[in-house]
C-alpha cells in the first residue's frame, strides 16, 4: 500500500488512464521516451489533429491533457507551469497558443480536451493499430458523422411520422373522452 | 372446390385453411403468353433504340465524390451511370440507387447518358439529404409489389394492376392498387400477407435490373392491351408528356408504366413486409389497395422499431384514390425530368 | 528485557531493529486513556458547529484518508468502509496531527511490561501506507542504541499517541538519521509537551544533519536530500550521482498524476469524512485547553 503524494494538487483528467504507462520503443531510455512524447505533444498543439500509432497517441494524450489542465489551473503567471510548458513545447510560439488560445477554448469544457479515434490500418503495409488524436474544437471537419445528418434517412423519417401519427391518435382519444365527459 | 396448389410450402402446411387464394407456388403464371408477348415487344423496341444510336460518340463524365474524383470518357447514348460506377468502385456499384446529373437531374442507374455531365451517386445514407433516393426507393417498392402481385395468385383469380400513387415516404407505406376478379370480398390472413412479403423478398433477391425505356403511345397501348386500366391511362400520359412518349420500366418480365426515376437494382430492397390489403370502392369498381413497408438493405433497424413501422403501415394509406386525382403514372409534367432542387 | 533483545538483534543484523508494535490483544484498550470524559461534553452542551467548507490542508493532516493511487488496487467500496473504520477508531483514541520530523510518544499495550503498557518517545522518521494500514516509524537512541519502532496508526493495541513537539523537517523521510551520530536522534523520554499557539503554522525545523563517515545504509549523495549537511565525499561519488540522476522525472506529468489522487476526488473524500473528523478535533481541543490550564505553558 502506497501513500498518495500530497505535495501538489492536480485536476482530474476526464480520460481513461492506463494503470501503467505503455512502453515506447526508444533506445535512450526514459528520457528518450519523454523526448519522443514531447515531439508529438508539440505537433498536437501545432496541428491539432494527428495520425499516429495507437500506443504513442494514447500516451501523448495523457501528457497533452495534463499540460492543458495545468495551464487552465494555474494560468501563465505560475512559474512551475511555465517551466513545464517550456519543457513540453519545443516551438516557443506554441506556448503562447497554449495560454492564449487553448486555455480560453477549454476553460469551460466539462469533457476531455482531446479525442482519440481508432483509424483503419492500410493493409498490408502497416501492422500496428493506427489512431487519430485531435484537440477538441479544432477547425477541421468532424471525424465521426454527425448524428443530425441521419434525420432524413428513410427509417428515421418513417419513425418520426409514426410518432406523429401515434400522438395525433392519442390527442384524438383524449378530446373524445373529454367531450364524452362534458356530455354526461 | 379444391383451391390448393400441389406444391405448398411445408412451412405453412399446418395452417392450410388460412391460405385460400394466394398461390404458394412459383410456377403458376396465369398469363404467360401475354407476358411473353409484352416482353417481346419491349425487347424489340429496346434493340431498335440501341441501334438507332448509330455512330458512337464520346462524352466526358466527371464524377465527384468518394473514393476519388474521376473524369471518364463514356459512349453517348450507350453508357449509363451504372457503367460509370463499374469503372470507379465496386462499393459504388453495390450501394448506388440513383444518379444525380449536373446536380439538378435525377437519372436512373440504367438510363444511357446523353451529354457531357457531372455525376454523383445517391444511396440510402446519402448526405446531406437522401430524400430523392427515398422517393425513388418507395416508388420502386410499389413497382416490385405490382410484379409480385401479378404472379402471386392462382390461375382462377385474375389480378389486374391499376396503378400506384405518387410515392410519399411520410405516409408510412408504399401502395399498389389492384383489381382482383372473382374476389369481391377478400380479407387476407396473416399467413397470406406473410407469403406476399416472402415472395417480395425472394423476388428482390434475384437482383433484377430496372430497365427503362421510353416508347411511343401506340407501342404502349399494344403492350398493355390486356389491361383495361392501363389502356385508359396510356393516351392521357402520352398527351401530357412533352415528347409524346410513355416511359416503361421492366424488372424480370414485369413491365410497368411510371414516370420514374427508379433505383438501379431490386437487391437494394432489404427488410420488407406487406402489412395490409384494404378494399376501396371507386368508380372503376372494387379495387384492393396493397400496402407494405420496407427498408433499404444497408439500413439497420431494431426489430421493435420496425414493428412500430409495420403497425403504422397497417392503417389505410390515404394517398389519392385513383379517381380522386391524377396518379403518379400520369402526372401532367410527365416527361420532364424530376429535378433535385 | 525488551531492550536487551533489541540490542542483541541489532548486533546480529547490523542495523537498527524495527519493531512492529502490532501485537493483537483480545481486550480493548483501557478506558482511562484520554477518553472524552462525559461530563466535559454534557456540562457545557456545546455542539460543534459543522463546517461545510473543508480546509485545504486536510490532505496534509489526514493523508491516510486518501486511497492508494494505484489504479488496479482502487476499490471505492473498500475505501469507504476503511474510512468508516478509521473514523470509528479516531473516536476512541486521539490521533493528533503529526508530520515526519515531529517528536511523538506512543503508549501501547505490552503484556510483558510491568504495568502492561510501554511508552516510546522518538522522532517520526517515516510515514507510510494509507487506509487502515497507515503506519509511522519512531526513532530514538536508548542507552546508546538506536531504536526504531514501527506503529500501525490504527492498531487497537495503541493506547495513546502524543505529539510532544509538532514540527516538520526539510525532508519527507528522515531515514538518514540512521547514519547520523546518535545526538541527532536522541530525545529525552520524559520530555514535556510543547504547545504551539492557536492557529499558528507548523514550524519547519531547518536543522542540517551531518552524517557519520561512510559506510552508510544508502547512498545519500544520490537521494537529493535537503536536510543533509555537506557529505564530505570524493568527487567520483558526486559524478556518479550526477550520471544516475533523473532530472526529467519532474516533467513526467503522467508519472506524477499516477502517484496522486486528483483534487476532485480528494474533495469528495474529505467532504464525506470531514464533519466527523471535525467533531473529533473539537473534542480534542477542549481537552487540550484543560491541560493548558493545569500546566504552565512553555511555548517555543
Amino acid at each position: 500500500m502506497n501513500q498518495a503524494e500530497v505535495s501538489q494538487l492536480v485536476s482530474k483528467l476526464r480520460i481513461r488512464i492506463n494503470p501503467r504507462h505503455k512502453n515506447l520503443k526508444c533506445p535512450e531510455g526514459p528520457q528518450g521516451r519523454l523526448n519522443k512524447l514531447r515531439k508529438t505533444v508539440n505537433a498536437l498543439f501545432k496541428y491539432e489533429r494527428l495520425e499516429l500509432n495507437y500506443t504513442l497517441a494514447d500516451e501523448t494524450r495523457g501528457y497533452a491533457e495534463r499540460l492543458i489542465s495545468e495551464a487552465i489551473r494555474h494560468g501563465d503567471t505560475h512559474k512551475p507551469t511555465m517551466e513545464m510548458a517550456d519543457y513540453w513545447i519545443e516551438e516557443k510560439q506554441l506556448i503562447h497558443k497554449l495560454f492564449k488560445v487553448l486555455v480560453p477554448r477549454f476553460n469551460d469544457y466539462q469533457t476531455s480536451y482531446t479525442m482519440l479515434y481508432r483509424a483503419p490500418k492500410a493493409y498490408p503495409e502497416i501492422v500496428y493499430p493506427r489512431s487519430v488524436l485531435e484537440l477538441r474544437g479544432n477547425p477541421f471537419p468532424a471525424i465521426l458523422p454527425q448524428r443530425s445528418d441521419q434525420r432524413n434517412f428513410i427509417h428515421n423519417v418513417l419513425l418520426d411520422e409514426a410518432k406523429k401519427a401515434y400522438r395525433a391518435e392519442k390527442y384524438e382519444e383524449i378530446t373524445k373522452s373529454l367531450e364524452e365527459q362534458r356530455d354526461e | 372446390m379444391k383451391r390448393f396448389s400441389s406444391c405448398l410450402y411445408k412451412k405453412y402446411s399446418g395452417s392450410l385453411c388460412s391460405i385460400k387464394y394466394v398461390s404458394t407456388s412459383a410456377n403458376i403464371h396465369p398469363k404467360t403468353e401475354i407476358v411473353a408477348y409484352q416482353n417481346n415487344l419491349f425487347d424489340n423496341e429496346q434493340k431498335r433504340q440501341r441501334e438507332a444510336v448509330g455512330r458512337i460518340e464520346k462524352i466526358t463524365v466527371k464524377y465527384i465524390g468518394v473514393p476519388e474524383n474521376v473524369t471518364l470518357s463514356m459512349n453517348k447514348g450507350i453508357s449509363t451511370p451504372f457503367h460509370c460506377a463499374q469503372h470507379i468502385s465496386e462499393m459504388l456499384v453495390k450501394r448506388s440507387g440513383l444518379a444525380l446529373i449536373d446536380e439538378t437531374h435525377l437519372w436512373d442507374m440504367h438510363r444511357p447518358l446523353e451529354s457531357d455531365c457531372e455525376l454523383t451517386f445517391m444511396h440510402a445514407q446519402y448526405l446531406p439529404d437522401p430524400y430523392h433516393f427515398n422517393r425513388a426507393y418507395w416508388r420502386s417498392c410499389s413497382l416490385i409489389l405490382g410484379a409480385v402481385i401479378s404472379k402471386a395468385f392462382k390461375t382462377d383469380i385474375q389480378p389486374t394492376l391499376h396503378s400506384f400513387p405518387s410515392p410519399n415516404v411520410k405516409s408510412g407505406s408504399f401502395v399498389y392498387d389492384v383489381e382482383l376478379s372473382n374476389l369481391p370480398e377478400w380479407a387476407p390472413t396473416e399467413n397470406e400477407l406473410r407469403i406476399l412479403s416472402a415472395n417480395m423478398v425472394k423476388f428482390a433477391q434475384k437482383s433484377y435490373k430496372f430497365e427503362r425505356l421510353a416508347v411511343s403511345e401506340e407501342l404502349a397501348l399494344d403492350i398493355f392491351q390486356e389491361n383495361k386500366f392501363k389502356k385508359e391511362q396510356v393516351p392521357n400520359i402520352a398527351q401530357q408528356s412533352i415528347d409524346k412518349k410513355v416511359v416503361l420500366y421492366r424488372i424480370d418480365d414485369h413491365i410497368e408504366i411510371s414516370r420514374g426515376p427508379m433505383i438501379g437494382n431490386t437487391d437494394l430492397l432489404g427488410r420488407c413486409s406487406i402489412t395490409a390489403v384494404h378494399r376501396l370502392d371507386t368508380k372503376n369498381g372494387h379495387l384492393y389497395r396493397f400496402q407494405g413497408v420496407s427498408l433499404p438493405v444497408n439500413i439497420m433497424l431494431n426489430h421493435f422499431a420496425y414493428s412500430l413501422l409495420e403497425q403504422r403501415a397497417k392503417k389505410l394509406n390515404a394517398a389519392r384514390w385513383v379517381d380522386q386525382a391524377q396518379n403518379d403514372t400520369y402526372v401532367p409534367q410527365f416527361s420532364r425530368e424530376e429535378t433535385a432542387v | 528485557m525488551l531492550l536487551k533483545t533489541l540490542n542483541f538483534h541489532r548486533f546480529k543484523c547490523g542495523f537498527a531493529p524495527v519493531l512492529r508494535a502490532s501485537r493483537l490483544f483480545s481486550n480493548s484498550p483501557p478506558s482511562d486513556v484520554q477518553q472524552p470524559s462525559d461530563e466535559s461534553i454534557s456540562g457545557k452542551q456545546v455542539k460543534p458547529e459543522r463546517k461545510s467548507v473543508v480546509p485545504s490542508n486536510s490532505r496534509f493532516i489526514y493523508p491516510e484518508f486518501l486511497p492508494d493511487p494505484k489504479i488496479e488496487w482502487r476499490n471505492s467500496l473498500r475505501e469507504k468502509l476503511e474510512r468508516m473504520d478509521m473514523i470509528q477508531r479516531r473516536k476512541h483514541i486521539d490521533i493528533p496531527e503529526f508530520y515526519v520530523g515531529s517528536i511523538m510518544a506512543v503508549s501501547s499495550s505490552n503484556q510483558h511490561a510491568p504495568n502492561k503498557a510501554t511508552r516510546f518517545v522518538g522522532i517520526c522518521i517515516q510515514r507510510l501506507g494509507c487506509g487502515l494500514r497507515a503506519n509511522f516509524t519512531l526513532r530514538n537512541v536508548i542507552k546508546h542504541v538506536g531504536t526504531e519502532m514501527k506503529y500501525q496508526l490504527y492498531d487497537p493495541t495503541i493506547q495513546k499517541i502524543e505529539v510532544l513537539r509538532l514540527e516538520k523537517r526539510l525532508d519527507d523521510e528522515l531515514l538518514y538519521l540512521r547514519d547520523a551520530p546518535n545526538e541527532y536522534s536522541t530525545f529525552d523520554e520524559n520530555m514535556e509537551v510543547e504547545y504551539l499557539p492557536e492557529g499558528a503554522p507548523v514550524p519547519v525545523n531547518p536543522e542540517m544533519v551531518k552524517l557519520k563517515p561512510r559506510p552508510w545504509r544508502a547512498r545519500w549523495e544520490r537521494k537529493n536530500m535537503k536536510g543533509l549537511a555537506d557529505l564530505g565525499l570524493e568527487d567520483r561519488f558526486y559524478e556518479r550521482a550526477e550520471e544516475l540522476a533523473t532530472p526529467w522525472e519532474k516533467y513526467d506529468l503522467m508519472k506524477q498524476y499516477r502517484k496522486t489522487i486528483p483534487e476532485e476526488e480528494q474533495k469528495e473524500i474529505f467532504a464525506e469524512v470531514y464533519s466527523e473528523l471535525h467533531e473529533v478535533e473539537v473534542m480534542r481541543k477542549k481537552l487540550k485547553r484543560k491541560k493548558v490550564f493545569i500546566k504552565p505553558t512553555k511555548n517555543v
